[in-house]
């Protein structure tokens, strides 16, 4: 009898566990929705973390070494309501733009040019190599003393700086590039435009978001020192000024607007532009954990 | 329509060490119109090469590979050459229809014709659901549906395969030729398909080249007894010619080790 009610038990224990091993199939995939507020869980914790570190130096220094952080974000918020904002970022955003466009057209034809001819490649070698060497700081008081303090030294300065940089993504890239696509191009007598735009450049969609990627955070930095040396406007001409005002809040909260932008354009724009770009990739990050 | 003709083909490449390796020692035979012939040898005997000299990508040391077609006089004009290649090389990043139209922009077809001719060669090799699909996310067996209909789509006056099964496993690759062979008999299409597996040559080839190991040249040519779509593969007189066919390869691989 107790024997007998053992084996039932037995049984519906074993049932249970096969039932609930073949719902735990579905239910080990979290849905694309959990993933996704969990991932912006994380990474609210993370920024939120930052600020409480902040949070503890304030209350070990004082306020004019660091201030407070609720105080910074009240003089970010003003900053914004003033509409000071826009006008200073827009011109800071208008300089990186520029220059960043001038050297993707120059890196792009640049860098697939020194991945396909091999003569090319030895003449621009040195001097891309050289170029990618030179500090910003450089190229940036170069740019002023030639140009003047003029919007042109801006976005000279830009272009110059972060175009070795693309080129020799590009270059890299280029050379990488699948032969058997481009004999399969041959075959079916593909003109040299569509070789280009068809067969490489899409090939070469990763090296360039990555190059974007590097390239507009070089351009910051850049464009930020350009306009310390003298600019009437713009983030960096801002942040020179809460210094000589010795206004720790001021540098901090233009600081802290500009990561803000940064970050949206990083993320929003470039995340966008990248799913908009690989959507023929099948997304494969089983691996990942 | 057109037929190809090699004659005396000779072809040379070097080496390392800069000496000439000879690759064609005097291949000749003629194709068959409105069918296919298969280039059967075996591995490194140059049959790859052979294809690359008539769509003009290499050039021959001696003779002439040339497709001889009422359409054109020749010499004039290069011919149209449709190819399929042992992995598809397909343009992953443009939908299925936009690789189709990939060749006819780089062929020079007019763009009136396009949809019409997209339309009719996916639904041929059964994929015209797939059009706007990205080739990453089909499976092999269809990728390669798409170059064939990529090889199609031209209406290539000789249609080029390059081992096109040999990647792809039994079954798929078995159904796959079927399609091929009735879509080839249903378009007349004229076709060269280069092999080195005797059973697919006798089930594809209305004509069978066979190569000798290299320094290439033919060692024997048969026609294919069978209607193409009367092959049945346990049928006895399709063994009986795989039978013919293996035997002279044979012959070939025992003179070489002699
Ligand atoms: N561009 C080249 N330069 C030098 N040697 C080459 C070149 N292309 C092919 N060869 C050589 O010529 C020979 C014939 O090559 P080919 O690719 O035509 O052979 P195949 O018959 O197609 O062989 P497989 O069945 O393996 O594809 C090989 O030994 C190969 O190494
Ligand atoms: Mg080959």
């Amino acid at each position: 009898m107790a024997k007998q009610e053992k084996a039932i038990a037995a049984q519906s224990e074993l049932e249970a566990a096969v039932s609930a091993g073949v719902e735990a199939i579905p239910r080990r995939r979290k849905s694309a929705w959990t993933e996704a507020i969990q991932d912006v869980v994380l990474r609210v914790a993370g920024v939120l973390a930052l600020v409480f570190v902040w949070w503890i130096l304030s209350l070990i220094f004082p306020a004019t070494l660091v201030p407070r952080p609720m105080e910074t974000f009240g003089e970010v918020a003003a900053i914004v309501t003033t509409g000071d904002f826009f006008y200073e970022m827009g011109a800071t955003l208008r300089r990186v733009l520029v220059g960043f466009g001038i050297a993707m057209v120059v890196a792009i034809p640049l860098g697939i040019v020194m991945g396909t001819l091999r003569s090319l490649e030895s003449f621009f070698e040195p001097p891309v190599i050289l170029g990618l060497t030179m500090p910003g700081l450089i190229w940036a008081v170069l740019m002023i003393m030639f140009f003047g303090l003029t919007e042109t030294s801006a976005y000279a300065a830009v272009a110059v700086t972060i175009c070795p940089m693309l080129a020799i993504s590009i270059w890299q890239g280029t050379k990488s590039v699948d032969k058997d696509l481009i004999d399969m191009s041959k075959a079916f007598h593909a003109s040299p435009w569509s070789k280009v735009m068809d067969v490489i450049i899409p090939q070469l969609i990763s090296h360039i978001l990555a190059a974007i990627r590097y390239g507009l955070g070089l351009a910051w930095k850049v464009v930020v020192v350009v306009e310390m040396f003298g600019f009437s406007n713009g983030v960096g001409y801002q942040v020179v000024r809460g210094f000589n005002i010795f206004s720790m809040k001021a540098v901090l909260a233009w600081a802290i607007t500009f990561l803000v932008v940064m970050i949206i354009i990083e993320f929003g724009f470039i995340g966008w532009l990248e799913r908009v770009v690989t959507a023929w990739r099948p997304k494969i990050e089983a691996w990942r954990r | 329509m057109a037929y190809v003709r090699v004659e005396n083909a000779v072809k040379y490449f070097p080496r390392e060490d800069g000496s000439e390796m000879l690759v064609l020692d005097g291949v000749s035979f003629e194709a068959k119109e409105f069918g296919i012939t298969c280039l059967l040898g075996p591995s490194g005997c140059g049959k790859s090469t052979l294809l690359n000299i008539i769509t003009g990508l290499e050039r021959l040391e001696q003779g002439r590979a040339e497709v001889v077609s009422n359409h054109r006089e020749s010499g004039k004009e290069d011919p149209r050459l449709g190819y399929v290649f042992q992995d598809p090389r397909l343009l992953n990043w443009k939908r299925v229809e936009d690789n189709l139209i990939f060749a006819l922009k780089g062929m020079g077809i007019p763009r009136e014709v396009w949809d019409e001719r997209v339309e009719k060669y996916l639904s041929l090799v059964g994929l015209i659901e797939f059009r706007k699909q990205y080739p990453l996310y089909l499976s092999g067996g269809m990728r390669q549906r798409v170059g064939l209909a990529r090889g199609l789509v031209i209406e290539p006056e000789v249609l080029l395969m390059d081992e096109p099964y040999s990647k792809l496993d039994h079954l798929t690759a078995r159904k796959l030729r079927e399609d091929t062979l009735e879509i080839c008999a249903r378009l007349k299409q004229t076709a060269l398909l280069v092999t080195h597996d005797v059973e697919e040559a006798a089930f594809m080839g209305d004509r069978i080249v066979i190569f000798s190991p290299r320094p290439a040249h033919i060692a024997d040519i048969f026609d294919n007894p069978l209607p193409p779509l009367e092959r049945d593969m346990d049928d006895s007189r399709f063994i009986q010619f795989k039978k013919k066919l293996l035997q002279s390869v044979m012959r070939l691989i025992k003179t070489e080790e002699v």
